[in-house]
This record gives structure tokens, sequence and C-alpha cells, in this order.
């Protein structure tokens, strides 16, 4: 075999090579045909083993012939292979198309109860003052719901509050968390900052602003020099973070037997922003707690020396609060639990 | 107390506007619930004057008349008989609108035409008169407004217990004058007496001074019972009060006035003139004025006379002694009673009333002699008749005012305020508190309870307060402290952060429950708060669970229930054990209305008591029903079952850090399906930290309870912290560095053998290297025989300190096995 026959079969090869490249309809076809012409055995490889028989000045050339060949070959097998895989890659995702505009996999979601919720942002506020939870029971006896609060036996106070009272001579269903005062005061020696939060009970039919069981946050703080002064300002500090920074409110006269003197908590409308409106009973105002500077009775019951230590406490009733924050009307719906009420809490 | 502004005008000057007072009395700490427009609704009625009645042609009982109501002339028919030409009457013109929503309208009555109406006092609200038309003083304005003559405005006052002494007109316009400094115009209480001394009518003898500290009486002759003048009945009605009588009105408009009930007998009824203030005997019996016989227990206190009872005391009149249209001759009752005792009569009795209301805050002892007097002075001026020559007075003696001492320096220390003692004293001055200089050595009173506690004041340091004696709830330092501020005004407290030392730190008890609740939520709970309080059938069905020994620091579940007394209903009678009957309602609540899926949770409380007294105790509640997954377009949907429950609870297991889980088969559970349920305990045996039981309702109990579902899942677990746990840091290590090696097995056990058995077994033999485990199948069928389970186990095994060798694990593989084989258990391979 001459040099010229042998650079003839290489065209060949390379010409052939390519129109079968260029025929492949896929990648396997495609690496097959690459392996047939350059692998270890294939064609190209055949026809190289021809140059040991030429002239060895014809070796050069017809190697360089050859590599060129090679180059050319891959060149093209490269090209197609690019070809091929886009086109490949194209019909799978044609394929793979999916109708975006259906909805999502729905995630479940549950809920919190705004009334844990509220309690929850009140003690957040307080908390920012140093102020803790602490906790007491539900069935209290006479003398700690009433007696130690400065409410003897046949009170005319008693009256601010129906009681239930269960078949344990001597108990009752505590009506307010207010004898968590006494708790907390045998508890902690001042300075004492307290919030105690919990379940309350009265005879009390059901409406849209009362039920026979709520939840109040009682608070609580007492050391030497706390005075009428800081219970405003506190109050001012916890209406504003409830209800808006610029939420005007007002202090007023109230009555407790177990503080003195005691006071009333009013905040602007946030229905009508003070003009007047059913929501507030058109005075422009709507009450959110009951506070007071504790009784000196109390503070004995306590354990404490009313001449050393003075402090305030305050009361709120839990839903009325969550009522505010979320424009609700009526508090029956917290303890109906009917869910397309309390999912709406995500 | 509702207040008409024009008549509290007759004891104070009243100069601002109606809002603006409301404002005033409420920043006073007399807080107006409401401003009530009275008369409002009196739209086009104006005043008449009857220029001709005659008979209606057609009809006996009506009349023609021509009323001219200013310019104006009508024709309108009415049906009263009292009205004759000349009178000024109140005139609806059609298109009013009287109380209660009523129209006039132009009307045909029995064919004639009637432009209006003629009203009656009770038509208007104004009197209680329905009978004749109300006849207007001579002198009203013809053609003149109605509402601009008789309208008024009414407050409603919220007085507070303490202060009995307000509930009245004169009380408000004293706190009226504290506002605006106008003085008070006390009622004209003078007497005009007759010739007959009292002596010789009427004795009064109290057995228990200490029931009745005191009893005026006075007696008035020869009245005339009937109407009370249109005025007085006009301000009852407006304050309340329906008017009865001129005799009984005088006593409510005393009532009203000063606070001080009032009791009138008909003196006939009175035996000998003797009355006799003592307790009842057993068995004695009473009519009361409601027209119900009563009998009367021993504590209760009467008002007699030799014959039997008259009243109950405070309380109730009897029928008998009411003052009626042919009484002659009245017998005044103005006393003191016990507070308390008049409490508990009124209670027991289940009469509680103006009166009782007012004598249960306490009364001030002067008012028993100015009420009787103001009253006597009433009836001879409105029926008539001779007021006997003075008063029977069983405690003449009148007590002095009280002194209060306090100290100025201690006044601004509780209020945070730096008020000289002299600006003090005429704040004080302002509510009729005079002040004095204290000697020294004064006590000055801090509490009365536990017992009396006061302290010596220093030289100089205090003042007597001079106490009126309305002012019953003035008698410690801190009560005057409190007219300090709320005459100064609350709105001058200055607001400050506070300042003071701060307490040490304390964990939030409230933190565990918080985590459980967050976690719970984020896998798809919703949270519910229920009533405590449920009906016994529900306690008896679901409390309480107790399922062995409860984490350290929570409370076990135990003990009998606890019943209120006085219920509102049955269905919230008792206090809960269990928190599962709660959460199904709040199920069948929900799937009642169309739900179809409910998946909730509640951190509540169940109650007991026991030898040890009563008992609290907090737990994790959850109920799933319906859908876990609802069908979505690529995915099929999934039904809530047994193990949706338990994931959960190995959930809040992981999330504080329990460590083996342990699930007891319960067959016996009532209520639970007998296949379906088990007990749950999370943590070592020794210190658990959740236990509880989880299981699928018994079908029998979804049908009792009428649940529309096939299936419910309920857990109720103690969780460890839940009382007042805080959720201890994570402890944290680093990543594995060894590779872990992994071996599936596919152990065959018979059918009955809990898969929990399996892998404790395979647990066990493992030892330390093992740590994880996960059953992955559970396959029954070909080739197995039948009665036999194949449970495929995903094994990993891991050291800490060096990658394990093959031979290693498959040493531990044998032992596995081993251990599986002694069981009689075998491999399928």
């Amino acid at each position: 075999m001459d040099r010229s026959e042998l650079t003839a079969r290489l065209d060949a090869l390379r010409d052939a090579t390519m129109a079968e490249a260029a025929e492949a309809t896929d990648v396997a076809t495609l690496e097959a045909v690459g392996v047939e012409v350059l692998g270890k055995k294939g064609r190209l490889t055949e026809v190289l083993r021809g140059i040991g028989a030429l002239a060895p000045e014809d070796r050069p050339v017809v190697g360089a012939a050859a590599n060129a060949v090679r180059e050319a070959i891959e060149a093209a097998l490269d090209e197609r292979r690019g070809e091929l895989r886009s086109a490949e890659l194209e019909t799978r995702l044609a394929a793979e198309a999916v109708d975006v505009t259906a909805p999502g996999r729905p995630v479940a979601r549950g809920s919190l109860h705004p009334v844990g919720e509220t309690m929850r942002a009140i003690a957040e506020v307080f908390g920012r003052f140093g102020f803790t939870v602490f906790e007491s029971p539900e069935v209290e006896d006479d003398v700690r719901n009433f007696q130690m609060l400065n409410i003897p036996p046949d009170h005319p106070a008693r009256d601010l509050w129906d009681t239930l009272y269960v078949d344990e001579p001597g108990y009752l269903l505590r009506t307010h968390t207010s004898p968590g005062q006494i708790e907390v005061m045998h508890r902690e020696r001042p300075p004492i900052r307290a919030l105690l939060p919990g379940r309350c009970f009265r005879y009390e039919a059901v409406d849209a602003s009362h039920g026979f069981e709520f939840f109040q946050v009682e608070g609580l703080m007492v050391d030497e020099g706390t005075t009428l002064a800081d219970l405003k300002g506190l109050l001012d500090e916890f209406a504003h973070a409830m209800f808006g920074a610029d939420r005007p409110t007002r202090f007023r006269p109230g009555y407790y037997p177990f503080t003195e003197p005691s006071v009333a908590f009013d905040v602007e409308c946030v229905v009508c922003d003070g003009v007047g409106c059913p929501a507030c009973s058109r005075s422009g105002w709507m009450t959110i707690l009951g506070a007071g500077m504790v009784h000196p009775v109390v503070l004995r019951y306590g354990g404490l020396d009313p001449e050393l230590y003075q402090g305030f406490a305050f009361g709120m009733g839990v839903e009325r609060i969550a009522n505010l924050r979320h424009a609700v009307g009526d508090l029956r719906l917290y303890l109906e639990n009917d869910l397309r009420f309390l999912e709406q809490f995500r | 107390m509702r207040v008409p502004l024009s008549w509290l005008r007759d004891y104070v000057e009243v100069e601002l506007e109606a809002d603006r007072l409301a404002e005033r009395l409420t920043l006073l700490g007399m807080e107006v619930k409401a401003v009530e427009r009275w008369g409002a609704d009196w739209r086009s009625v104006v005043v008449g004057e009857l220029l001709e009645v005659r008979p209606h042609p057609n009809a006996d009982r009506l009349s023609l008349t021509r009323v001219t109501v200013g310019g104006e002339t009508l024709d309108i028919v009415c049906g009263a008989t009292n009205i004759a030409a000349g009178q000024r009457v109140p005139v609806a013109l059609p298109g009013a609108m009287l109380p209660g929503g009523r129209a006039i309208e132009r009307t045909e009555k029995m064919g004639v035409v009637s432009n209006g109406m003629l009203c009656s006092g009770d038509e208007l609200g104004l009197t209680s008169d329905a009978e004749g038309i109300l006849i207007l003083p001579a002198d009203t304005p013809v053609g003149a407004g109605l509402m601009d003559l008789y309208g008024d405005v009414v407050l409603d006052v919220d007085v507070k217990p303490n202060r009995g002494d307000a509930l009245c007109l004169v009380g408000l316009a004293r706190e009226v004058g504290a506002a605006t400094g106008a003085p008070l115009r006390f009622p004209d209480c003078t007497v005009d007496e007759g010739s007959d001394p009292i002596d010789a009518l009427l004795a009064v003898e109290v057995e228990d001074p200490a029931l009745c500290s005191r009893f005026v009486g006075r007696h008035v002759s020869g009245v005339a019972v009937g109407p009370s003048p249109d005025l007085v009945q006009m301000r009852l009605m407006a304050a309340g009060m329906r008017p009865v009588s001129n005799v009984v009105d005088a006593s409510n408009y005393v009532m009203l006035e000063l606070g001080k009930p009032i009791h009138t007998f008909d003196a006939a009824a009175v035996t000998d003139g003797r009355i006799i203030v003592r307790l009842a005997h057993p068995g004695e019996r009473l009519e009361t004025l409601d027209h119900v016989d009563r009998e009367l227990t021993g504590d209760t206190l009467l008002i007699a006379d030799p014959a039997g009872p008259l009243a109950i005391a405070g309380v109730m009149g009897g029928a008998s002694s009411e003052v009626s249209g042919v009484t002659r001759d009245v017998v005044i009752e103005s006393a003191i009673f016990d507070p308390v005792s008049i409490r508990r009569t009124a209670f027991r009795y289940a009469l509680r009333s103006e009166a009782s209301l007012r004598f249960e805050k306490g009364q001030e002892d002067r008012l028993a002699r100015l009420g009787a007097d103001r009253t006597a002075r009433l009836i001879v001026e409105w029926a008539g008749g001779t007021a006997a020559i003075g008063r029977i007075d069983t405690a003449p003696d009148e007590p002095t005012q009280a002194r209060v001492a306090f100290r100025p320096s201690r006044v601004d220390r509780l209020l945070g305020a730096s008020l000289r003692s002299d600006e003090q004293q005429a704040l004080l001055a302002r509510v009729g508190i005079a002040t004095e200089p204290a000697p020294a050595g004064t006590l000055v009173p801090i509490a009365s309870s536990p017992e009396p506690l006061s302290v010596t004041a220093g030289e100089g340091e205090a003042l007597l307060a001079v106490v009126p004696t309305w002012r019953r709830d003035i008698s410690v330092e801190a009560d005057l402290a409190e007219e300090v501020a709320r005459v100064r005004g609350y709105e001058l407290v200055p607001s400050l952060t506070p300042d003071t030392a701060m307490p040490s730190y304390l964990p939030d008890p409230l933190a565990m429950r918080h985590a459980v609740r967050e976690a719970l939520a984020g896998a798809g709970l919703t949270e519910v708060v229920t009533h405590a309080l449920v009906a016994p059938a529900a306690d008896d069905r679901f409390g309480p669970l107790d399922d062995g020994p409860v984490p350290p620091g929570e409370a076990p579940a135990r003990g009998q229930r606890i019943t209120v007394t006085n219920p509102l209903s049955r269905e919230h009678s008792v206090l809960r054990r269990s928190l599962v009957g709660s959460l199904l309602d709040v199920v069948g609540t929900n799937l009642r209305h169309g739900r179809s899926n409910v998946a909730v949770f509640e951190i509540g409380k169940g109650y007991g008591r026991d030898e040890a007294g009563i008992r609290e105790w907090w737990r994790l509640g959850l109920a799933l029903a319906g859908a876990a997954r609802p069908a979505f377009w690529a995915d099929e949907g999934r039904a809530f079952d047994l193990d949706d429950a338990k994931g959960l609870l190995e959930l809040i297991g992981r999330s504080i850090g329990a460590g083996r889980t342990a699930y007891a088969p319960l067959h016996d559970a009532r209520d639970l399906h007998p296949g379906r349920s088990a007990r749950i305990r999370l943590g070592e045996s020794t210190a658990p930290t959740l236990v509880g039981r989880v299981g699928e309702l018994h079908p029998d109990a979804i049908e009792a309870l009428g649940l529309r579902t096939d299936r419910v899942i309920v857990a109720e677990v103690a969780v460890s912290g839940l009382t007042e746990g805080v959720p201890r840091p994570v402890v944290a290590l680093p990543p594995p560095r060894y590779p872990a090696v992994e071996r599936d097995l596919a152990i065959v056990v018979p059918e009955a053998t809990p898969a929990g058995e399996v892998m404790e077994t395979v647990g066990a033999a493992a030892g330390p290297l093992l740590v994880g485990q996960r059953l992955f199948d559970i396959y029954r069928g070909a080739p197995l025989a039948a009665g036999d389970k194949s449970l495929a186990v995903h094994l990993e095994f891991r050291s800490a300190e060096r990658t394990l060798t093959e031979d290693e694990v498959e040493t531990i593989v044998a032992g596995i096995l081993a251990s599986l084989g002694q069981r009689g258990w075998s491999i399928r391979t």
C-alpha cells in the first residue's frame, strides 16, 4: 500500500464516519459509531496499521494526515453529540411539562388559640418590665378568694363577684386571679413583679360580653417605693404596646376592696377613636382593666409590713383584650371552638 | 342609680352641660354608665288646650274633642273621662311616635276622624296613670313641645358598694359639689306638727338593739291616699320607680333623695299602736307585699306588733299593714338595721330590693331621724293629714364625727406625688372632710384586719381628718390618700416608668406549655380552649385517666370529682377530670358544621379531691378525626389513624428530649377500641417524660356521642414540665466522624406478637453500637405460614470512635439472630 492509497482510505473513512455521525439519531448510536471508528480495535487503528509498510519519509506525512482525520471525526462526533443532547433534553423537558396553574400541595399548619396567645402577648409586654409569670389554684377557699383580699363574709362588695361554690366545704371556684397576689407574697420577698394569668369562674349568664368561665391576667408589683405614678406609667406603656403608641389613655378612680386607692383604666375607644359609638356606650372610652395600690390589709395577709412595703395590683379580662386586638365583638366565640373561627389565628 | 338632672338640681347648682357633668363625675369615681335623654321619644307631642268636649255620636264610651295646639285646631276622639274644656293636655300629633314605638296616625274612630291622640301619663311614660289623660298645669304654654317642658337628662351612675352614702340624689349632689365647688341644698326636713303627742299613738320596743340600733317612728293621721302630684310621679318614673300612691311615693322619694329606706304602715293594722322589733319565732308566717305567704326562719328580723309579724325588717312589708286607699292614719318607720342581717335575710328570701341594697351597705345613723321627718313632711304636703308632735326614737344620741389620723408625707409616698399638707387639706375640704392638727403620739390607723394595726405618728407628722358622718368608708390612712387623689384628679397623677429594684430572674412556668403548643400547631393541629365545667355524664364517661406513675413534677390524675353546688346548668356542673370529653365535644360540633377533618389539642387542667385535699393536674389532650390529608389533584387523601396520634406524641417526646418509646396494648379501656389503643410511656421508667394513653374511640362510643364519623383518635397524656417546666437546652453532638453500617432484617413472628416486643428484643441483643432501628414493612401472606407476619427492620450500626468492620457487625447480627431464635422467631432470607 502506498502513501496515496493510504491517504485516500483515510479520507474515505473520514467521510463515511462523518456521514454515519450525521445519520445517528441518538447519543447511544453516535457513541457506537465513535467506538467503531476511534476505539482501540476501530477502523482508524486498522487503517493506521498500514503505516508501517510505508517508506520512512512518508510515515510522518500520513501520520499527520491520520491525526487530522481523527480530529475531524472527533469534532464531528462532538458537534453531533451536542445536537443530539439538546434535542433529547428538549424532548424530555417537553414531556415533563406540568400545569403550573394548578394549586400547590397543601401543607397543614395548625393554629394557637387567641386566648392563650393574648395572655402570652400580655406577659411579653410586662416581661419587658421585669414581671415573671406565677400561677395559683383555680379551686380556692373563701379565705384566699375573699377574706384575705379584704372582703369579709357578708360584705356588700361580694355582689361584684357572683360565685360558683363547690361541694368541698369552704371552697369555691376562684372568681378572679387576685388570690394569686397572696400566693406570690408568700413565695417571694420584695421586690416583687408578678403576673398571674389563668382561668376564672363566675355565676354569670352567658352573653356577648359575659361568660361563666373566662381568663384574667393579674399583676402585682411591691417594693418600698412603688407608687400610684408607677402604676400609671406602666399601664400607659402596656396600652401603647397593645393598642398603639398614640392611643390616649385615662386613669380614673375605681373601687375594689383589695386596693386603696383604686383605679379604672381606660383606653380611647379602638372602634370610633373617641368619637363615641355603641361599642363604648358613646363615651369614647373603653375600660380595659382595674387596678390600684394594694390595700394594707392584703399586704398583711401576704406577710408584708404595710409601713415598709407598698405596691400596686391590676387585673384584666383576657377575652376583653383579645376582642379589642382582633376586632371580635362576642366573647362566646372563644370557648365555642368553631374551627372556622379559630383557624383564622394562623 | 338613675339620676334625673332636673331633680338633682333641687340639691345643687349644676351649670355644666350633661355630658361634661357625666365626665366630671366619672373622673371623680362616680362612673356614669349612660347619659339618657328622657323624653327623646316624645316626638310631635305638644301641649294643647281643650276647647270643647262632647259625646261621640256613635259610641257611648268615647268623646269628641276640639283642641287647639297654638294656631291649628284639631278634632280628636278620646276615650278618657277626666277631661273638660279649658284643660291643657298632651297631644300626640299624627306622625308622633310614643314610648315603646307606638305610632300615632290620623284615624277614623266609629265614623269620626281623629287627628291625633290625647295622652295619659302612662302612655308617655311620665306617670303611672293609665286611666285618665295627663292634665297639665293651667299655665303650661299651648303649642310647646312636651320634650321641651318635661324632657330631662337622666344619668345612670354606677355607685360602688363602698359608697352607700352616694346611692341617692343628695349624696351625688355632694359629689357634684366636690367637682364644682357648688354648695349642697339639703332638703327641708321640718314638719308642721299638729296637737297630738306621738307617745299617745305609737310605742316602739326593740328587743335586739344589735340588729336594730335605732328606730325612729312618726305618725300622720287623717291622710287622703291618692295619686301623687304629677311632678313627683314624673320624677319617680324618670328615676326608674313606679308611682304607687302619695304615701308610698313619699317613702320612695325619700329613699331616692336621702338614701334612707322608709317603710309606711297603715296605723289601723298596728295592734295597740305598739311596734316590736324582734327575731321571728320559728314557724311564724307572714304574707308579704308580693302576696306570698312565707314561713319565717328564726334569724329573720321582724317589725311586729303584739298580734304578730307586720314586716320583714328592711326587706319587705306585710300585706296586712299595707297602706291602701282606705288608710287614714300612717306610721312611718325609719330605722337602722344591721347590714349583715339584712343582707342574709334578703338572700334567704330572694327578696333583694332597692331598700335592702341600701341597708346592706350600712346607713348613716342621722338619717333615721332625717328620713322620718322628711317623709312626714312630704306625706302631709301630698296626702294631707296631721303629723303627731315629735317622734319615737329608740336611740336619739347621734354619734359624733370620726377622726382618722393620716400623714401627708405617707399620702405623697403612696401617690408618687409631692403635695404640701395644706394642699391636701384643701382637697379634703371639698368632700366635707375638715382637718385638725394631731397631737404628738397620735395613732395613725393603717389596717383593720387581721387585727387592727396602727403606727404612732411623729411630732407634727400627722393630721386628724374629721370625717363626715355619712362617709362610713373612711377608716384608715389609705382611704384618705384615695380621697386626696380623686378630688385632685387621677389625671394629674404623673405617669412614671418604675425605676425601683428589679426582682431576680425566675423561669417562666409556661415555657414548656408554650413549646408543646408550638410543636403541635406546627404539626397542623388547632389549639382549643374548652370549659372546665362539664356535664356529670361526660365526667362519668372519661375521667379520671390514671395511667400509673406520672413524670416527676407532674400531678397524678386522681380523686373524686368536684361538683358545683349552685351550677348555672347541669351541662356545666362538675369540674372535669379528663380533657377527652371536652375534645370530643369539639370534634362533634365541628363535624356537624360539615367539616371533613378535625385535628385539635388542648393543654388544660383536670380537677379532683381526695383525703389530701383539692388536686389539679395539667394534661395534654388531642383528638383527630376525618382526613389527615385531603385528597389533592396529585395525591390520594388519607384518613387519620392511630399512628398519626402516636407520631404526634413521639414528636412531643422528641421535643422534650424523651429517650425510649414504649407502647403497651390496652384492651380494656372503656370507650377505646380494644385492638387499637395503648398506654404510652416515653423516657426511662424511673423518670418518664410522657405518660398516658392513646387510642381509637370505640364504635359504641362514637355512636353514643352521635359523632358523624367512623373513627376518632384521642390521646391524653401527662408531659414532663407542663406544670411549670422549662424546655432543657439541647445537648448537641458533632456529626458522626465514622460511617454507619446498615443491615435489613425480616423477622418472622406469630401475628399476635407485638412489634414493640420484637424491636425491644433486637435492641437489647444489639447493644450500644445499634444507633437506629426503623420498622419499615410488615408483610403477611405467601410464602409465610398462615398466622405469621414478617417485620422488616432497618438497622444502623455506628461507633463514635472508629469505623466498624464487617466482622464486628456480623458478630452483632449473629447475636441478634440468636436472641430472636431463642424466642422462636426466624429470619426470612
